[in-house]
């Protein structure tokens, strides 16, 4: 049994960079190399609506009250409609909506990395060869494995003390993993409900079916790391794992797993 | 390969076990131990020393909640334990309902870290839906004893700039296969 070839392509995108994997026999890699400049694209495209760090976006526009949801894309509504639910399904401690307006930027990424690599790279596994296709866009990812493919990508968490180490793996075929925490930009993370910056040090990683659940329950769950998450019961997260100072946790599928030590028997 | 390693050196001790419950559910409150008297919506499970071949998924599951443990077979030792309290050995809880059903969960545990974790017992979907569903059961996310990257495909992290990710794990992934 030989090892699967493996071709990568990175792009910078959406202020980080873009990681796009495809693994199969090398002639099939090679084949790849359109769809991983499609799937780029598209992530671009997306950008050019969506991010707020530019002033002609239609984000932009709309946030200074230059462009009305009827006239703009219709995609705006689209996200804005799904943040809402979001916002709902968490509780609040997932917002898009509760400083200067609609910022949808804590959506766009997963949705966005979703949406192009469902159309551009997904498909890439009805061909011959190819045995499994994956992207990381800054840390969260979607991966996906062909049907009976003997492959499945072993996923490392990044630890949030020792950068380039990893703290935690997993394995998986198909579905999509998402980090967030306060490691890698300082404090950016915010808990809508009270507009207070997370001053402590948290990693939170969410397994879900899609990037786009994976990535708003990963912030969810960052700004209430310590927090009773009975409210993560419904989630539709297969399993989360918190890293805090005061140590792990973890849940599956929405379910509190506690690991304690025990004092006497 | 690896979990039959970490079970020759498991030595089981007083690890427990505790699978959060949502407070409506009516076997929460029947167990509250002393330990965790602060919380009563979890139940207290004492850990069932398992090996890889004993079949663990043999543990019945009620319809409506947890399979009740009984097991008494915990025994202290000196074990070491970690900062992160864990004592090493392969532990079994009870069954857990979740949206997929009734899942029971097993870890082993090796040097206070938990290097593995499977769902032995899980819903008893046909074997056609088994083979459908089987990629998106859960499975809990394991702490690594070291930072083996070599066999690491992807990596999810806080966000990384453009900046932070040239010194990133991920980066070293890429250009290994570039």
């Amino acid at each position: 049994m030989s090892e699967p070839s493996r071709r990568a392509w990175t792009a910078e995108l959406m202020g980080t960079t873009a990681s796009i994997h495809v693994i199969g026999t090398p002639d099939a890699c090679a084949a790849a190399t359109d769809a991983a400049a499609s799937t780029v694209a598209a992530l671009r495209e997306l950008e050019a609506i969506f991010s707020t760090y530019r002033a002609d976006s239609e984000i932009s526009r709309l946030r200074r009250g230059e462009l009305s949801f009827a006239d703009a894309d219709p995609r705006l509504t689209d996200v804005a409609d799904a943040c809402r639910r979001v916002e709902e399904a968490t509780g609040g401690r997932f917002s898009a909506f509760w400083r200067e307006g609609f910022d949808p930027t804590g959506y766009v990424k997963g949705w966005a990395t979703d949406v192009a690599a469902t159309a551009h790279l997904q498909p890439l596994l009805a061909m011959p060869g190819v045995s499994a296709v994956g992207i990381n866009v800054g840390g969260d990812l979607r991966v996906w494995t062909a049907p009976g493919a003997p492959w499945s990508w072993t996923v490392g968490i990044a630890d949030p003390v020792r950068p380039g180490a990893a703290r935690a793996t997993l394995r998986v075929r198909n579905g999509a993993v998402a980090t967030s925490g306060t490691a890698e930009r300082g404090a950016h993370l915010v808990d809508p409900r009270s507009g207070i910056a997370v001053s402590a040090a948290v990693s939170a990683t969410v397994v879900a079916d899609d990037l786009t659940t994976a990535d708003v329950w990963a912030t969810a769950l960052a700004v209430a790391a310590g927090e009773d998450t009975g409210w993560l019961w419904d989630a539709p997260l297969r399993s989360a794992m918190t890293v805090t100072d005061a140590g792990v946790r973890r849940w599956v599928a929405g379910v509190g797993v506690e690991t304690v030590a025990a004092t006497a028997d | 390969m690896k979990r039959i390693v970490y079970a020759l050196l498991a030595t089981v001790s007083g690890l427990v076990l505790l699978f959060s419950y949502r407070t409506s559910l009516p076997e929460d409150a029947a167990v509250a131990a002393p330990l965790n008297a602060n919380r009563t919506d979890a139940t207290r499970v004492t850990p069932a020393p398992a090996s890889p071949s004993a079949g663990t998924s043999s543990t019945t599951t009620t319809p409506g909640g947890s399979s009740s443990s009984s097991s008494s077979g915990a025994t202290s030792s000196t074990t070491t334990t970690s900062k992160s309290g864990l004592a090493d050995g392969t532990f079994t809880g009870s069954a857990v309902n979740t949206r997929y059903g009734a899942l029971q969960v097993q870890i082993t545990v090796s040097g206070g870290v938990i290097t593995d974790v499977q769902t032995p017992a899980y819903p008893d979907y046909s074997s056609r839906d088994r083979q459908i569903n089987q990629d998106a059961l859960p499975q809990l996310i394991s702490e690594t004893l070291s930072a083996q990257s070599a066999q690491i495909d992807m990596v999810s992290g806080a966000t990384y700039t453009s900046t932070g990710y040239l010194d990133s794990l991920q980066s070293a992934i890429d250009q290994a296969s570039a």
